[in-house]
């Protein structure tokens, strides 16, 4: 069973899809009815607003702190999708008669950033795509010589949501700043699985999802530095200093204040806890399995994620059978049907279709434990073994 | 293969729910049986690429109506449910056989296709590789034991609503795996079930036509996905004289037997007679001229044994009652049908499907 100090997940199910989203912590639960008393409109003169724009407040400052930024920098959104939208769309809206109409981003983003661009590229934006290679590691040749005085504003993310590579974002973002171009990082899969510096990595502009670390879901979050312009996509009230608009989820980013206090304290206990576990899991699976290749293999890499090819397996069946034994991990990106796709970040890096259908992404938590992965390791060995057999009996 | 550890006895049946009140019946009879039942959906289509045209989906990507149905009805019977993603071989085997076909001036039928290739073939793989051991669908067809304890494919209970004639492709060897459950019902039966047992889709109209045809009709889908010189003007033609009528905008637009928007008034009931994709030529007449009493079928499947001269009930559409007629071998899948009396539109592209009493024999496709 999952630590049952730290996890809500109590059914014995074993969860390894932490990129997806993360049960919340269970003090988050223990001081919920509390938060939730605090109903009031937080833009409200009288008695009832004071408590949750006090709630409201108190989460910044904790954010602020975990994240190495003032906080009146931080913008609370809905969700990471919300928060890229913001940030490219509300960018290119608030820069819209500037000389500079160029943008560079990867092959390898979330969708939300993708379509941001299709979005911008539809009204004019030149956009370039940076490629990565076999191994997921970015194009830096490409990347150079499309930086320019032309350059609007780059969005590379921080880590990849499938294979875990990590990107050199302060090293990238001091190119752009070279140029006089801004840069954003979409960082939600770092959140909760390292230590986060804003300031150390020089980005413009940063993105964040409370959900992917132990929080609620509903509450997103951009980090604009200090003077830089962001378009508001909701038009309304003057929340969030004017840049979103809409009462404010308090409850939600009560909790995520809340855990960015324990962020603080616990962040490297949890990555080198994770990693431990992702360094063993990944040693058992290659003596254990023949014809495994892990993506990304030798480059930096979250302390959490493991994706890799399984010769001879379709991904999709792999899934099911792991999920009716308990377990739950992921192929690439599911669409919102619940079907697989062939992930286009393994597709972006070179494998083919075929290969992408052979992909299997785990993803550790907080609370995972090592007795955790031995069973999954115990179920995975016997479930690859059987479909074997039978995809050499089917032909 | 999940069944060995879990330590489950009860044999555990693949259900494909399309998210209508057939298949839901189907994996609710199942599961009142003492089965150990797990839904799937196909997702066969990304609708996102119709603009929305389709009515009984939600138009949005990835996410129809009829998969959510399915899902409603597995959360409704408490049964593990499971997307299956097919939308490259939906794409491969019945988008682009579908519409080659028009493209040679047939009238395809794709149901067909997608249980060759889909449902009795990608999902009989699902169903071992998930453990199972039968595949089950909401088809109004029967299983039973044959002559020498063969099982064999015989038509539904409700003889209005049997759909043996979508399944003579199937491969003798997976009828032991198969299971339609709701072959032995009438369909208001099956209604008032899902009523009864209070199944979110108890009330859900049944589909018609084609799944991936959307508002804008056959014609309409062949166009939107075909470069326009790939399309096949022509002229229309009197048949026999062969005088010329007029001209036509594609051949993919013409079916045998048709009668409305042929875009000439001829000043008698005309019909399409006849389409020959070589000259792209569509010949109209009259209603006697669609009379025939013979065909020739190819890729003939068969699911039992066959003697050259067998007399057999014949199937030439969906909606056709069957006739007698005469079984002539030319090749071995190939043959001539000879009818008892003539048939109106033989239609190539259609399907032709053989009946002894009840029994499902095999079939094959109009030339």
């Amino acid at each position: 069973m999952a630590n049952p100090s730290l996890s809500l997940n109590d059914t014995g199910r074993i969860y390894l899809d932490h990129n997806a989203t993360t049960a919340p912590h269970k003090s988050v639960l223990e001081n919920l009815s509390q938060w939730a008393y605090q109903w009031g409109n937080p833009s409200s003169i009288h008695w009832s607003g004071r408590e949750p724009k006090a709630l409201i407040r108190n989460a910044r400052t904790s954010v602020a702190k975990v994240l190495n930024c003032q906080p009146l920098e931080l913008i609370f959104t809905s969700c990471g999708s919300e928060s890229n939208n913001l940030v490219i769309k509300g960018f290119f809206d608030a820069n819209i008669d500037s000389a500079r109409n160029e943008y560079i981003t990867t092959c390898v983003e979330h969708p939300s950033v993708m379509k941001s661009f299709d979005y911008i590229l539809k009204r004019g934006a030149v956009v370039h795509y940076v490629p990565v290679s076999r191994n997921g590691t970015l194009d830096i040749e490409f990347y150079e010589k499309h930086l320019s005085e032309k350059t609007a504003l780059v969005s590379i993310m921080s880590a990849n949501n499938e294979t875990g590579s990590i990107f050199p974002i302060t090293e990238l973002a001091a190119k752009a700043r070279a140029v006089g171009a801004k840069f954003h990082t979409d960082a939600v899969q770092v959140l909760g699985k390292m230590p986060i510096n804003v300031e150390s990595w020089g980005v413009n502009y940063a993105t964040f999802a409370a959900h992917k670390a132990y929080s609620l879901k509903g509450t997103g979050l951009v980090y604009a530095r200090k003077g830089e312009m962001l378009q508001s996509l909701i038009s309304g009230g003057g929340q969030e200093r004017g840049r979103r608009a809409g009462t404010e989820n308090t409850l939600s980013i009560a909790a995520f204040g809340h855990i960015a206090t324990l962020l603080s304290h616990d962040i490297e206990m949890h990555k080198n806890n994770m990693t431990r576990l992702r360094i063993e899991m990944e040693a058992e699976i290659l003596k254990r399995i023949s014809g495994v290749h892990f993506t990304g293999d030798g480059v930096d890499r979250l302390p959490n994620t493991s994706s890799f090819i399984v010769d001879d397996i379709d991904g999709e069946s792999l899934l099911i059978n792991l999920d009716m034994h308990g377990v739950s991990v992921s192929t690439g990106a599911a669409c919102s049907s619940g079907s697989s796709e062939p992930s286009h970040v393994l597709l972006a890096m070179g494998l083919t279709r075929a290969e992408a259908q052979r992909s299997l992404r785990i993803s550790i938590g907080w609370c995972t434990t090592s007795d955790e992965i031995a069973k999954f390791l115990e179920i995975f060995v016997e479930v690859v073994a059987q479909l074997r057999r039978l995809r050499s009996e089917m032909g | 293969m999940a069944k060995s550890t879990m330590g489950s006895k009860k044999p555990r049946v693949l259900v494909a729910m399309s998210g209508g009140v057939d298949s839901s019946v189907a994996a609710a009879i199942l599961q009142e049986e003492g089965f150990d039942v797990i839904g799937v959906t196909m997702q066969v289509w990304d609708y996102s690429l119709n603009n929305c045209t389709i009515t009984e989906g939600h138009g949005t990507c990835c996410s129809s109506q009829d998969v959510d149905d399915a899902r409603a009805v597995a959360d409704h019977l408490k049964i593990p449910f499971y997307v299956i993603n097919c939308e490259e071989k939906f794409k491969s085997t019945v988008i682009d056989n579908f519409i080659d076909s028009y493209l040679k001036g047939e009238t395809p039928i794709p149901c067909v296709n997608c249980n060759t290739f889909l449902k009795f073939d990608h999902l009989i793989s699902k169903m071992k590789e998930l453990g199972c051991d039968y595949l089950a669908t909401g088809h109004y067809a029967r299983i039973e034991k044959g002559a020498e304890g063969k099982a064999v494919i015989v038509t539904s209970n409700d003889s209005w609503k049997d759909q043996t004639y979508f399944l003579f492709t199937l491969n003798p060897e997976v009828i032991n795996s198969l299971m339609f459950p709701v072959g032995a019902w009438q369909k208001s039966e099956l209604r008032a079930y899902a009523e009864k047992i209070g199944l979110p889709v108890a009330r859900k109209k049944d589909s018609t036509g084609i799944c991936f045809i959307g508002k804008s009709g056959y014609g309409g889908f062949i166009e939107s996905h075909v470069s326009k010189r790939n399309l096949r003007p022509g002229l229309l033609r009197r048949f026999a004289s062969g005088e010329i009528l007029g001209d036509h905008s594609g051949i993919h637009n013409f079916t045998v037997g048709q009668r409305k928007g042929l875009g000439v008034a001829l000043g008698f009931p005309a019909y399409v007679v006849k389409v020959n994709a070589e000259t792209s030529t569509v010949w109209l007449g009259e209603e006697k001229d669609l009379y025939s009493s013979e065909l020739m079928v190819r890729d003939i499947n068969w699911l039992s044994d066959f003697t050259d001269g067998d007399m057999v009930r014949a199937k030439i559409r969906f909606a056709h009652r069957g006739a007698e007629a005469k079984l002539c071998k030319v090749a071995a899948t190939q043959a001539r049908l000879e009818f008892y009396e003539s048939q109106r539109a033989i239609t190539p592209g259609q399907a032709v499907v053989f009946y002894r009493n009840n029994q499902l024999l095999g079939g094959g496709w109009i030339c």
